[in-house]
């Protein structure tokens, strides 16, 4: 009986949660721990929008991002996160709480909580766009044993981007080093 | 807990009362931000991906019921033992991330705001467990006590 009104609570309170708040009641988190995937997932069709782009790797910063196809992720410095949120045509994702975002983020970078209902929407989304997915795609959290980006690395990877790079140290190296951060919703 | 203080009905009403309120402050910092709840559940590398959401959906709200009734005097031994079952639950989860020196957040009281050291979090890890062992002597003594009021 408590269990029952218990569960019908849960029910009513995650139906009238806000997006933030909200969980799908199927959880759809990897079970291992932190690690590259060593298998080839099931990922979508080379009919992907971008099968037929040009992988960009190198840039006029020396650095070079080759695709990692047989990894989900590849773990990044945070000398190379600045360098390459200097070319200003990375894609830069933040995979912590959407609040926390809010508080401040790296400039350009797009909310990305993989804790949040929304997330495989607008992991779908990113996959519609079209974009090259074997150009760099920087994703990072909180740093230390924060697994945020590397789970959000995974998502990306089944969608078919092969060129995820993890910012090993997080947000926190970002304001340590004194780099920019925007605050509130926008990126 | 078999003498007369141990199981007065004025030492179990106090006991309930603790009882109800420490599972209603659990359960409402939990319920007022799921995804960070569950974020805690899977941390603690022991419930399969696919069971994390409902879980953190659900058991809050069991803390909320449980701790409701006790407070109202509704079900009182069923809301008892399904605490005491919780407690020994979160016991075993801790001392098990405990035993492979795997920090993690209890997510007792909602999702941890400061960042801390993996040394800090062990730390606060035993003090966890020693907080739920001492809210296990109140369930005991509260079942006790319950058993004798049926006896008699």
């Amino acid at each position: 009986m408590i269990i029952a009104v218990s569960a019908a609570a849960a029910a009513a309170s995650n139906l009238l949660a806000g997006p933030e708040r909200k969980l799908r009641w199927i959880g759809s988190y990897a079970e291992s721990g932190p690690g590259p995937a060593s298998k080839a997932p099931t990922r979508p069709a080379s009919s992907a929008p971008s099968a037929a782009v040009t992988p960009s790797t190198g840039a006029a910063d020396g650095r070079d991002f080759p695709p990692h196809p047989d990894k989900a992720w590849v773990e990044i410095s945070g000398d190379d996160v600045a360098a390459l949120h200097a070319r200003g045509n990375v894609l830069f994702l933040d995979a912590r709480r959407s609040s926390v975002y809010r508080d401040g983020h790296i400039p350009g970078a797009r909310s990305m909580s993989v804790w949040e209902a929304d997330i495989d929407d607008k992991v779908r989304q990113l996959f519609s766009e079209g974009r090259d997915q074997s150009a760099p795609v920087v994703v990072y959290c909180s740093g230390g044993d924060c697994e945020d980006s590397h789970m959000l690395g995974q998502k990306l990877y089944f969608v078919g981007f092969d060129n995820v790079l993890v910012y090993k140290d997080g947000f926190p190296d970002w304001q340590k080093r004194g780099l920019p951060v925007t605050k509130g919703d926008a990126p | 807990m078999s003498g007369p203080l141990a199981s007065s009905s004025w030492l179990t009403i106090r006991v309930q009362f603790v009882l109800a309120a420490v599972f209603v402050v659990a359960g409402v910092s939990k319920i007022l931000d799921p995804p960070g709840f569950a974020h805690e559940i899977h941390n603690y590398g022991l419930v399969p991906g696919i069971a994390v959401n409902a879980m953190a959906l659900v058991l809050p709200w069991i803390e909320v019921v449980c701790g409701l009734a006790l407070f109202l005097g509704i079900a009182r031994r069923s809301s008892t033992r399904i605490l005491g079952v919780l407690l020994v639950v979160f016991v075993i989860a801790l001392g098990i991330n405990l035993l492979r020196g795997h920090p993690v957040d209890c997510g007792c009281f909602g999702t941890a705001k400061v960042e801390r050291t993996q040394e800090e979090r062990l730390r606060d890890m035993k003090w966890a467990i020693a907080r739920d062992i001492g809210l296990l002597l109140l369930v005991a003594q509260s079942l006790a006590a319950s058993r004798r009021e049926e006896r008699a």
